[in-house]
């Protein structure tokens, strides 16, 4: 505002004339200034052409609109390329930035007559505001045409040397642009960037590593010189630069550094972690992530700490910040789990959080847990089982499996809980205990004889025996066709039994009941119970084919499922039949199958017929999922947990490096304070281009009037106190030194003008 | 890092501004429109959309890309990305957009956006690179290059004169005018006030959880100092704290110099034009400060943990859940020492298929019976009020103000045509005016550089929010 206000006073007098002309015609106007009749459906443009040809500044102003606002609804406008190439030369910048926005859009299409725009954009290449220089290198990049590819090339050179740090922000970002024009390009444009390199604005740095990135990543050679002096002047950077230009490091670092270990850290490695620290304080979570990357990536183990802070604190900063992140932690509590231990509370769910971090979440207190938490974080799960959310409850339990699993001492626990989420009359509940309580029971029958997790379970409420019975007196409960179906399997399963007990001899008291309670609704149940139910009936019989009563059930369960409308319940009911002929099975049984007749083939005897149904498949679900350990930490794959085509791996260490005098400077001469470098803390060579006389300011005196007159002398004065010495000392030498690089210092001091 | 493009749809789900984008088929933004779109419908509970949406590629020769969404009043920002970029990229630059538009717009919506579409587009311009990176994000500088709009510049438009280009070219302001000139990125250069005033508000968030029991399970509380800076010149500030220590974790505007943070816990600045955050913390309760800042609550204030900060509430349910349905019972008691608990909204998520909402809403123990929708004001701000969203299947609570230790209630009861699932959760957010968790006390505000001594003003302000599970 201020600013308009000023100009209004230069222009007052000019205004004033015209303002009482044209106000008394213009008023009707101002109602309707609003530019959302622009986008009114009727808008068919019918007079666009004449109105972009006329000679009124504001016609075609509105002109320009209209087809904006026609580009907006989707509509094909580059009917009027020819019309609106005419007035890309208007001296009017709003006229001229709406057809900018055009041309970029069309000029592929209509490349001979994009031509006819080239001459206006070399003729503002040299207009002495750097916001048009810098504009008309954007477009002129952006307009697809090969035909002028060497043209780009010369125009970003010369904005490359430019005096403005923004117009050489912009030709380094007009770089990858022309490349994808034309490859040829190749050798000019790393010439290009080698020199931008140099560059000493902070500015312009985060686009040459974009353009590096682009176009020649793998000539990380070029930065041997650079790369100290660009891991100091990390901290100027401006934020979307700093990602950039600490990835490019980090990439650096893993291809040209040797691993540091705890107790040797190459200097260079230290350089880097040590100048990436401070941005932690960044208000943007991508640089946050990214020095968490530096960290992790490129430091030893015992520096991971220092990110667990700055990354949660991300966790409050919005929801959809909070799933990448979340998602991020998880990753990084795979390889190192005690990290996050301690904050765990601050990965507790709350209900208003996104389904995908719910689950992430839990996923990550699994990993979290250890013997001082895990007690808390069971009774969290348990809670978490009560979520709206099926798909999160589903994980809860699994969870609570899992605890049970990797916590011997929280087993009884977990075991209690699972059982009584079976009385639940959530179908969700139900199914997800019961088949974890499947696969607990089943790991703790297979390995009862050596696993220590069956010696501590196996008190006598809690035994796996104890617990199938329990599900098994509450089968009418269980609803879920996938509970049913694995309660059936498992009472088959573990029916065996040497006591004697009041039901038939050799089977487990209250098995047959299993089987008479399911049979009695065979017919309406989803063919995954009734294929369990067969399995059922086919094991006691197998255990107790003299019993009369059991073959008559199982007698009734076959002849139905002959018939059943399932083939898949026909042929397991045939196989089962078949298999069960050579036990000799009373007439109750054999007298509903009539079919039974001697079909040939081999015959098996009990013992073998046994053999195949309890030993023939050991079913044990597993529920560990599999987990992308490929993945790189602040990623797209990483959240997708998708393949995305980014061939984003960092390559391992070097064992020794490569040389590290390849990165001594001139400037590196004076032994720089690497090691105990901190923070902002201005590099030496950034005293350049300063006239000796404010090289220092006090700053007990401060100097009036504009005292600040770069963005270097800006940082420089907040350090000058502390630098004072090393400064005056520093600056000699470089002076001797900043003949040689003429050209930097030219640009440089021209900023200052 | 780069993201693709950006598309700004509105509540139906169309777009109405559309960024170029660097991948060249035509089809790509129209994709991503659509998995949107899908996704939406998809979702179960309304606003729970994943935030970064996988998009199949069209063609199986194009790479796969992933769709980052956020939403902002009544429009959605889409981000598309490919390749692996980290989200976190489109997210903060999503924000940053988000912060521009609310800087020129004051508040966004679709008919704000579609009103000032080419200042949009010209925004969109000078963010965001063609090849999808960042250029000027920074509102001072951009306020140079693209004008905001104004009644002056509608009536200097019909008047037809062209101020626009006047300072876009330099030409009116002599030296010291146009983009670009001033030497530091984040502030106007040959700023000038009359009276130079800066302002800090200390807002802090109180997240917390709490279990059945009443026991605090996680809680921190999360502060931003928000700044209006009117001064003239290049002031150079140097803001110091009596009690420091109380803060951590913090993260700065790019204007304050790390530096001296770390050296001293001052942060001096150079600030911005206008309005800005100067930094963010997390508030380090020690015990002892705490405890005596807070009345004793009786016996449950024992349990609390020494580093958490204790809810200023203190809640009671009674929830019972049948086959069909259920009744709920919530009485809340502030236990703030002195000050106001101000609009105290409480929501619970009852899910979904439930309906037939029935509550009552008092103050005290029962009797002041206040009905849903009472239009009387006095009446509504003595006993709450309560309403129940059918969108989000939310009931709200409603208490405009709590003075110290007063008692409110709410009971009532819902039904449910499958089986009942709700939230075993309230979510209760509230406000506090002129206080802070932390006590973060601001000493002195020092400004060199200049000859004027600016007017300080310092406020605090504390808000919550408490998940409160029964």
């Amino acid at each position: 505002m201020a600013v308009s206000l000023n100009s209004i006073s230069e222009n007052a007098q000019r205004l004033g004339m015209r303002l009482q002309e044209s106000f008394a015609e213009h008023t009707r106007e101002l109602n309707s200034t609003a530019s959302s009749i622009y986008l009114e459906p009727d808008d068919k443009g019918k007079n666009l052409r004449k109105q972009l040809d006329s000679s009124s500044d504001r016609e075609k102003l509105d002109a320009m609109k209209r087809l904006v606002a026609l580009i907006s609804k989707g509509r094909n406008v580059s009917e009027y390329f020819a019309q609106v190439v005419k007035n890309v030369a208007s001296q009017n910048l709003e006229i001229r930035k709406l057809v900018y926005i055009y041309l970029l859009r069309y000029a592929e299409h209509e490349p001979d007559l994009a031509l006819l725009s080239i001459n206006t954009f070399q003729k503002d290449l040299t207009d002495s505001n750097p916001l048009i220089r810098a504009m008309a290198l954007r477009v002129l990049s952006g307009i697809k045409v090969p035909m002028i590819g060497s043209l780009v090339v010369l125009a970003i050179k010369k904005c490359a040397a430019d005096m403005s740090p923004y117009v050489r922000k912009a030709a380094a970002l007009a770089i990858p642009k022309c490349y994808d024009l034309d490859t040829a390009h190749l050798p000019a444009l790393i010439e290009i960037i080698s020199s931008l390199l140099r560059d000493r604005s902070p500015l312009s740095i985060g686009s040459v590593a974009v353009a590096f990135e682009a176009v020649c990543p793998t000539r990380l050679d070029m930065l041997h010189q650079q790369y100290r002096r660009l891991c100091r002047m990390l901290v100027d950077v401006d934020e979307w630069g700093q990602i950039d230009l600490l990835n490019l490091l980090l990439r650096y670092a893993r291809t040209m550094l040797p691993r540091p270990s705890e107790e040797e850290i190459d200097v260079d490695v230290k350089v880097l972690l040590t100048s990436a620290e401070p941005l932690f304080q960044s208000r943007n979570p991508a640089v946050v992530l990214a020095v968490t990357r530096v960290f992790y990536y490129a430091g030893p183990p015992s520096y991971r700490s220092r990110f667990v802070q700055p990354m949660l604190r991300l966790l409050h900063t919005s929801k959809e910040v909070e799933r990448v992140v979340v998602a991020d932690a998880l990753h990084v509590s795979r390889s190192s789990p005690n990290l996050l231990a301690p904050f765990y509370p601050q990965f507790l769910l709350r209900t208003d959080d996104l389904r995908q971090v719910k689950k992430d979440k839990i996923k990550l207190l699994v990993i979290l847990a250890n013997p001082e938490t895990h007690q808390a974080i069971l009774r969290e799960f348990i809670d978490y089982a009560d979520d709206p959310d099926d798909e999160v409850v589903s994980e809860a339990i699994r969870a609570i499996g899992k605890c049970a699993q990797l916590m011997p001492d929280c087993t009884q626990q977990c075991l209690t809980a699972l059982i009584t989420m079976i009385k639940s009359y959530r179908d969700a509940v139900v199914t997800s205990a019961v088949v974890v309580l499947k696969y607990l029971v089943q790991a703790q029958l297979s390995a009862s004889s050596s696993s220590s997790f069956a010696a501590i379970a196996t008190t006598p409420q809690q035994s796996p025996l104890t617990i199938i019975s329990h599900l098994a007196r509450r089968i009418d409960d269980i609803r879920h066709a996938q509970a049913r179906a694995s309660v059936l399997w498992l009472v088959g399963q573990y029916s065996a039994s040497s006591e004697p007990s009041a039901g038939p001899a050799g089977i487990v008291e209250w098995a047959p009941d299993v089987l008479r309670k399911s049979a009695k609704g065979f017919s309406s149940e989803p063919p995954m119970v009734k294929l369990q139910i067969l399995t059922l009936a086919a094991k006691l019989l197998v255990l107790c084919p003299t019993d009369q009563r059991l073959s008559l059930i199982g007698g009734y369960v076959f002849s139905l499922a002959r018939y059943d409308l399932n083939y898949d319940v026909r042929d397991r009911a045939r196989m089962l039949t078949s298999l069960l002929s050579g036990l000799g099975l009373p007439d109750s049984f054999t007298a509903k199958n009539p079919e039974q007749e001697d079909r040939g083939g081999v015959v098996l005897r009990r013992e073998q017929v046994q053999l195949v149904l309890f030993q023939g498949k050991v079913g044990a679900v597993n529920i560990e999922e599999d987990q992308d350990t490929n993945a790189v930490l602040g990623t797209l794959g990483l959240i997708t947990q998708k393949p995305m085509h980014g061939d984003y791996t960092f390559p391992d260490w070097l064992e020794r490096g490569v040389e590290s005098s390849l990165r001594d400077t001139a400037e590196d001469a004076p032994a720089p304070p690497a090691l105990n470098f901190s923070s902002s803390a201005p590099p030496p060579q950034r005293a350049k281009g300063m006239p000796p006389s404010s090289a220092a300011p006090n700053r007990n005196s401060p100097i009036e009037g504009p005292k600040y007159m770069d963005l270097d002398k800006f940082y420089e004065d907040d350090e000058a106190d502390e630098e004072e010495e090393e400064d005056s000392a520093e600056s000699e030498e470089e002076e001797s030194e900043d003949d040689g690089s003429e050209e930097d210092e030219d640009s440089e001091s021209e900023v200052h003008r | 890092m780069a993201i693709d493009g950006l598309i700004v749809l509105d509540n139906t789900g169309r777009p109405i501004i559309q960024s170029g984008f660097r991948l060249a088929t035509a089809a790509y933004p129209l994709l991503h429109i659509d998995a949107f779109n899908t996704a939406v419908l998809k979702s179960q509970r309304a606003g729970d959309i994943e935030p970064v949406i996988y998009v199949a590629p069209f063609n199986v020769s194009d790479p796969p890309t992933a769709c980052c969404h956020v939403e902002c009043g009544d429009i959605r920002i889409l981000a598309p990305v490919s390749g692996d970029v980290d989200p976190l990229f489109a997210f903060a630059f999503l924000q940053t957009f988000i912060d521009i538009l609310r800087e020129y717009f004051g508040t966004i919506s679709a008919a704000t956006l579609k009103d000032n579409f080419d200042v949009v587009y010209q925004l969109l311009e000078e963010t965001l690179d063609s090849g999808g990176h960042p250029l000027t994000t920074s509102p001072n500088a951009l306020r140079d290059i693209v004008l905001p709009p104004s009644l002056l510049s509608k009536l200097l438009n019909v008047a037809g004169a062209n101020i626009t280009s006047a300072i876009n070219s330099g030409s009116g302001l002599g030296a010291a005018g146009g983009p670009f000139s001033s030497p530091i990125p984040w502030r106007k250069a040959g700023l000038k006030y009359n009276s130079n005033e800066i302002y800090f508000d200390m807002v802090e968030e109180l997240k917390a959880i709490v279990n059945k029991h009443g026991t605090t399970l996680s809680s921190s509380v999360w502060g931003k100092i928000e700044t209006n800076a009117k001064l003239s010149g290049t002031p150079d500030c140097l803001l110091t704290f009596t009690n420091p220590h109380v803060i951590t974790d913090c993260a700065f505007h790019p204007c304050v110099r790390l530096q001296r943070v770390k050296r001293d816990s001052a942060m001096s600045f150079v600030p911005p034009d206008g309005h800005f955050t100067l930094a963010e913390y997390r508030f380090t309760p020690s015990a002892s400060a705490t405890s005596a800042r807070f009345q004793a609550a009786g016996a449950t204030s024992s349990v609390l943990a020494k580093e958490n900060v204790p809810i200023p509430f203190l809640l009671k349910s009674t929830v019972e859940l049948t086959e069909s349905g259920g009744t709920f019972e919530f009485i809340l008691t502030s236990r703030m020492p002195s000050q106001t608990l101000e609009s105290i909204v409480a929501e619970m998520y009852i899910g979904e298929g439930a309906g037939g909402v029935k509550c009552v809403a008092a103050r005290g123990d029962g009797g002041n019976m206040g009905r849903r929708g009472m239009p009387d004001s006095s009446s509504g701000s003595s006993t709450g009020s309560w309403a129940f969203d059918a969108k989000k299947m939310v009931v709200r609570w409603e208490i405009p103000a709590a003075p110290p230790s007063s008692v409110w209630s709410l009971r009532g009861s819902f039904s449910s045509s499958s089986v009942v699932r709700p939230a075993h959760a309230l979510q209760v957010r509230f406000a506090v005016s002129s206080y802070t968790f932390s006590a973060l006390k601001v000493d002195q505000l020092k400004v060199t550089g200049e000859v004027y001594k600016p007017y300080k003003g310092v406020r605090g302000r504390a808000t919550g929010n408490i998940e409160w599970r029964w």
